[in-house]
């Protein structure tokens, strides 16, 4: 035999491959070709494997990137929806010393008197509630707005007229130079707005926008009477455009607190571009909050998926590993081996669900994009894209790490004797604790990044390692279970089946880990998702009312009453309204309660965590408040006693108040606490002496705020008249009426309103439907991963039992009872978890019920015993197929 | 023993490892124990075990199942720890060192046999011979693996996966692969075990031929009366311990 030339190998580590660390076979080049060697037949096995990661990452791409467009939207949007750097809105005319101060201290300053009102279209003899925005030239400020023709918005100041959003002339068929009639003002159409412009925030948001000249909106007759009526003043700030500084640095808001500093008695409402972005962002924060659970969820399936997988590839790998070891590879290279191969499968995974991520979050926005109150920049957000592949890459990878670092502990004297000593406790293995908790620091970095309060994620975070430490418990006691409950008297398939649950190499960890967490998981997204659903589905409304007519003067009543009765309708409520505002609450006044409930948002601000106390939307508000003796069906008494059983006098002060459960709450108001309140100058002292569950999605006529008979009658105010027209009649014939005997009058046809939130709310739930589809698909290479970690050892057994003389059915049998059982305790266990995870996530995150849907439940207790049934029939078919000489040969 | 290929190996190894004492024994072991916990019981597998063997020696440990064979031979090659006593290979002590560099000093200077082969299934008959050169980062060896894959008879097998090999073949794969790095010793844990006498012959002889033309010391568990014979040494086995040593000239 000739003698090797292999001087050139010391007797030192010098020469060998990665021998200075645990990360620098990774650098070898032999580590690769080794993993790419070892990766020979298992490639398919492993691409199987690698969807797991490509669905959730694809999930968590689509998800995140989407939510990253819309968020550049509102950035890059706000200051043109709002058109200027400042706005000041009021309920009352702006006093002249105000229009002056601010004039000195902006750059320009516009007004615009916004108002809900009724226009009629004489052409089409038909009329439609609309939101009329009288703007002095040269608003907005910032964002162009793009009518058609292209100088109508020039015109409108120039010659005087009306500019209408197109949707109005489509309706109603009318076209340039047709005439309208606002009020008792005629005036031609000028064109429409085809994108851009600033969008009002209040309400009338429905109702289509139409501009006028703001000189132009005395002669309309309409101010006077209406109770709908902002007047705002827009600002434009030199060199303030600024809508990269964080928010509460902007010169507008800096100007807003000079401002409410000059004039400490005002009750006005600003709002900046910061804001606006702010509003934007929370009126979806509830399908965000959602989206960022799905997103979580769809992360950790792919990477139990990967962890899975690499937990079954190892553990066929260990004799693979005792031979390197035993030749003399060092433990730090054989781990290097099976992580190169991780790393390839986890990248490639990754880059792929980003693929796919991309398609997905495409599809959604060109759906979903024009029901967003912000056009989606037409760029996907790149920087997000790749920001959130390298995280799902690194979790993924974090999760693999687990399995790998046995590779470290595989002895070699593997090679003389499988399973020499049995695996060691958790808990004497440091580095996969270490590793376990970065893992979840890493999970909870991630959803703060996106967006989650650094409490609520590390709450999320603890309730992950609970469920694990949970599922970690099941397993013990199933394993104990089923070493305990066989009798000897029980059917030899049986008697083994159920033995399968404890013995050395059983599966029932694996099994509660990955499909009793996954299943866990799932469910928790399918019942969340229901749980939105649910709150996002408009009510039953066949018995409430759809029109409201707003602003029935006193002297008017009468005669709108027999109007609806002169068209066969019904008058449904009848309701008087007073405005008012909060002066003091138990005793503390307003401008102190501001001052504190400011202090909270800076301080909350600053934190990153949300305001608590009374927030200062609720203090500023104007309410507007009702007076009657009984309650209505739409209301349920929560504490107190009703006005009725009162000793109360009319005249005497403090008057008693009714308020809502719920503003009371955020007010800290309860049963005997004082009020002050200011009814339009003068003021009034009351004491809340019940408190009323109300029921909003009902579309009653519903108050914060309700006062006894005998308190508010002398105070200026109008009427509310509700009436219900049936589904297949027009509202043209009452509109029609209204406009031209009572043109002050609004009517407000919710089925419209309705119409839109319900096409809205349905792209919401496609939108919902189709990201919680692409995260239960994350969950199914899960049950494979389950399946096929158990074949081999699985195979080797059924050979003996075939050998042995067992039939074909028999050793099916074995099979299918174990399956069935792992099954069955994954189900259970996960069900209940989701139950519990649910409950906790729709009390404190999603602000829903609780009650789980009984049918998500039923199939996630049910499914996956017959999946794993399903899993092991396919099993222990592909079992029985080769002759036991064949497979004895094989693992010899 | 005998003396001319004793002398004659020991100057072979001096050349490539001339830190070594010629007379420095390559294995010894003293008062040697491996127990094992299983659950509430411990499980006493190696009792109190002394042995010594040079450059050049055979020795064949042998005795009924469940002796203690394997596991000696495991605790002899730094494969497992021993639970007390001391194990000095290639004139190092292997409880003073850790997992990796007792896998350096395997890679380096010794060399396996196992009864089910033991290759690496994932690859070919040359890259399973060519593993433990890689490992000690050496380059440009495949023209050695081929020959010594000719060597053993293998020359058309090169590409082969062991599951497309017959045991014998595979054998000799092993063989090749555990003499590529030509061991200062060879541990053999029933080498034949597997095999027919026919297939057995060859694989023997080539153990042998290796032994006496590099001086590597051999060491090998058996069952095999007739290949325990052509061993220097017979350690007999028995509970974990060792009941007899017998020594005697190569035949």
């Amino acid at each position: 035999m000739n003698d090797p030339e292999n001087s050139g190998a010391g007797t030192g580590r010098a020469g060998a491959p990665a021998a200075r660390g645990r990360w620098m076979g990774l650098f070898q080049a032999w580590t690769w070709r080794m993993a790419w060697r070892d990766s020979r037949t298992q490639r398919k096995r492993l691409l199987l494997f690698s969807s797991s990661i490509v669905l959730g990452i694809a999930a968590l791409v689509a998800i995140h990137s989407l939510k990253a467009r819309f968020e550049a939207g509102i950035r890059t949007q706000a200051n043109a929806l709002l058109g200027s750097d400042l706005q000041v809105s009021s309920r009352d005319p702006f006093p002249v010393d105000a229009v002056a101060w601010m004039q000195t201290h902006a750059k320009r300053v516009r007004r615009e008197t916004s108002f809900s009102s009724m226009l009629s279209f004489p052409k089409a003899d038909a009329a439609r509630l609309v939101q009329v925005r009288g703007v002095e030239p040269d608003y907005p400020f910032y964002g162009k707005l793009e009518t058609d023709p292209p100088e109508a918005w020039q015109r409108l100041h120039s010659e005087g007229g009306i500019v209408l959003e197109p949707a109005l002339l489509d309706q109603f068929g009318v076209g340039v130079g047709d005439r309208v009639k606002l009020g008792s003002l005629e005036l031609p159409i000028l064109g429409s707005f085809k994108k851009g412009g600033p969008r009002s925030s209040r309400f009338g948001g429905f109702s289509p926008q139409v501009f006028v000249p703001y000189s132009a909106l005395d002669q309309t007759g309409l101010l006077g009477a209406n109770s709908l009526v902002f007047h705002l003043l827009h600002s434009e700030l030199s060199g303030a455009n600024s809508g990269a500084l964080p928010a509460g640095a902007s010169p507008g808001n800096t100007l807003a607190r000079e401002f409410r500093k000059h004039f400490p008695e005002s009750r006005w409402q600003f709002e900046t571009p910061e804001s606006r972005r702010d509003s934007l962002g929370n009126s979806l924060e509830q399908l965000e909050e959602f989206l960022g659970l799905l997103a979580l969820v769809a992360l950790v399936l792919g990477a139990i998926g990967v962890a899975a997988a690499i937990h079954t590839h190892v553990s066929r790998r260990i004799e693979s590993i005792a031979i390197l070891r035993c030749l003399g590879c060092p433990a730090s290279t054989a781990f290097a081996i099976y992580l190169a191969q991780a790393l390839v499968l986890v990248a490639g995974g990754a880059l792929i669900g980003a693929a796919l991520g991309l398609g997905v979050q495409q599809g959604v926005a060109s759906v979903f994009a024009r029901h967003l109150p912000v056009a989606l920049p037409p760029a996907p957000a790149w920087p997000v894209i790749a920001q959130t592949t390298f995280a799902g890459f690194t979790i993924c990878m974090g999760f693999a790490l687990l399995p790998l670092l046995r590779i470290r502990g595989v002895p070699p004297s593997v090679v003389l004797r499988a399973s020499v000593e049995p695996q060691r406790p958790l808990w004497t293995r440091p580095a996969e604790i270490v590793c376990a908790l970065l893992l979840m620091a890493l999970l909870w970095g991630l959803t703060v990044l996106h967006g989650t309060p650094p409490r609520r994620a590390a709450l999320l975070m603890a309730g992950l390692m609970l469920v694990f430490a949970l599922l970690f418990g099941t397993a013990a006691g199933a394993a104990a279970l089923a070493r305990r409950l066989p009798r000897p008297s029980w059917p030899y398939v049986l008697r083994q089946g159920f033995s399968n649950l404890f013995r050395p190499q059983n599966q029932t960890l694996l099994f509660l880990l990955s499909l009793g967490l996954g299943n866990c998981l799932l469910l928790t997204v399918l019942l969340v998702r229901g749980s939105l659903l649910e709150s996002l589905k408009p009510r039953d409304l066949r018995a409430s009312p759809n029109i409201y007519l707003v602003d029935v003067q006193e002297d008017q009543r009468a005669g709108v009453k027999a109007l609806l009765a002169g068209l066969g309708l019904p008058l449904l409520e009848n309701a008087p309204i007073v405005t008012m505002r909060i002066a003091s609450v138990k005793g503390v006044p307003l401008r102190e309660l501001e001052q504190q409930a400011e202090a909270r948002a800076k301080a909350a601000r600053e934190k990153g965590g949300e305001p608590k106390g009374t927030p200062r939307w609720v203090l500023q508000r104007e309410y507007r408040s009702s007076y009657r003796a009984e309650l209505t069906g739409s209301e349920e008494l929560a504490a107190g006693a009703l006005f009725s059983s009162l000793p109360w006098k009319p005249g005497a002060e403090p008057v008693p108040v009714s308020l809502e459960a719920k503003i009371a709450r955020d007010l800290e108001l309860g049963v005997g606490d004082e009020l002050g309140l200011d009814v339009q100058g003068v003021p009034l002292r009351a004491k809340v002496v019940n408190l009323r569950k109300v029921d909003w999605s009902r579309f009653n006529l519903n108050f914060f705020m309700v006062f006894p008979p005998g308190v508010l009658e002398a105070a200026p105010g109008f009427t509310v008249i509700t009436t219900r027209i049936p589904k297949e009649a027009s509202s043209g014939a009452l509109q029609r009426a209204l406009v031209r005997e009572f043109p002050n009058v609004s009517a407000i046809d919710l089925t419209l309103i309705l119409e839109t939130v319900t096409e809205i709310l349905e792209q919401i739930s496609r939108v919902v439907e189709v990201l919680a589809g692409v995260t239960v698909l994350a969950g199914a290479p899960i049950l494979l991963g389950c399946l096929l970690n158990g074949h081999a050892q699985r195979l080797r057994e059924s050979v003996l039992l075939r050998t042995l003389g067992a039939s074909r059915r028999q050793v099916r049998s074995v099979f299918l009872v174990e399956y069935a059982c792992l099954g069955a305790v994954s189900g259970l266990a996960g069900a209940a978890l989701a139950v519990v995870v649910h409950a906790a996530l729709a009390h404190f995150v999603l602000k829903a019920a609780p009650w789980p849907e009984a049918r998500v439940i039923a199939a996630g207790v049910l499914l996956p015993p017959l999946l794993s049934l399903a899993g092991g029939a396919w099993l222990s078919r592909g079992v029985c197929t080769p002759s036991p000489l064949e497979i004895l040969r094989e693992n010899a | 023993m005998n003396p001319s290929s004793l002398e004659h190996s020991t100057a072979a190894r001096e050349e490539s490892a001339p830190h070594k004492a010629t007379t420095s024994p390559i294995l010894e072991i003293e008062g040697l124990c491996k127990t094992y916990g299983t659950g509430f019981r411990t499980l006493k597998i190696l009792h109190n075990v002394d042995l010594k063997l040079h450059a050049g020696d055979t020795c064949a440990v042998v005795g009924p199942s469940g002796s203690g064979k394997s596991t000696l031979l495991g605790l002899c090659a730094g494969l497992d720890r021993a639970t007390s006593g001391s194990v000095r290979l290639l004139g190092r002590p292997l409880e003073d060192l850790d997992e990796d560099q007792r896998a350096a000093l395997r890679n380096e200077g010794v060399g396996f046999v196992f009864q089910s082969f033991q290759l690496l299934p994932t690859l070919t008959a040359l890259e399973n011979v060519l593993v433990p050169l890689e490992l000690s980062g050496i380059s440009g060896a495949r023209a050695q693996a081929c020959a010594i894959l000719e060597r053993v008879g293998l020359g058309g097998r090169f590409h082969h996966y062991p599951l497309q090999l017959s045991g014998g073949e595979q054998q000799r794969v092993a063989l090749a692969r555990a003499f590529i790095r030509r061991p200062r010793i060879l541990f053999a844990d029933e080498p034949t075990g597997n095999l027919d006498a026919d297939t057995s012959a060859p694989i023997v002889e080539m153990l042998f031929e290796m032994n006496r033309a590099h001086g590597t010391a051999l060491v090998l568990v058996t069952h095999d009366p007739a290949l325990a014979a052509r061993a220097c040494r017979i350690v007999r086995m028995r509970a974990g311990s060792i009941e007899r040593e017998t020594t005697h000239e190569r035949p």
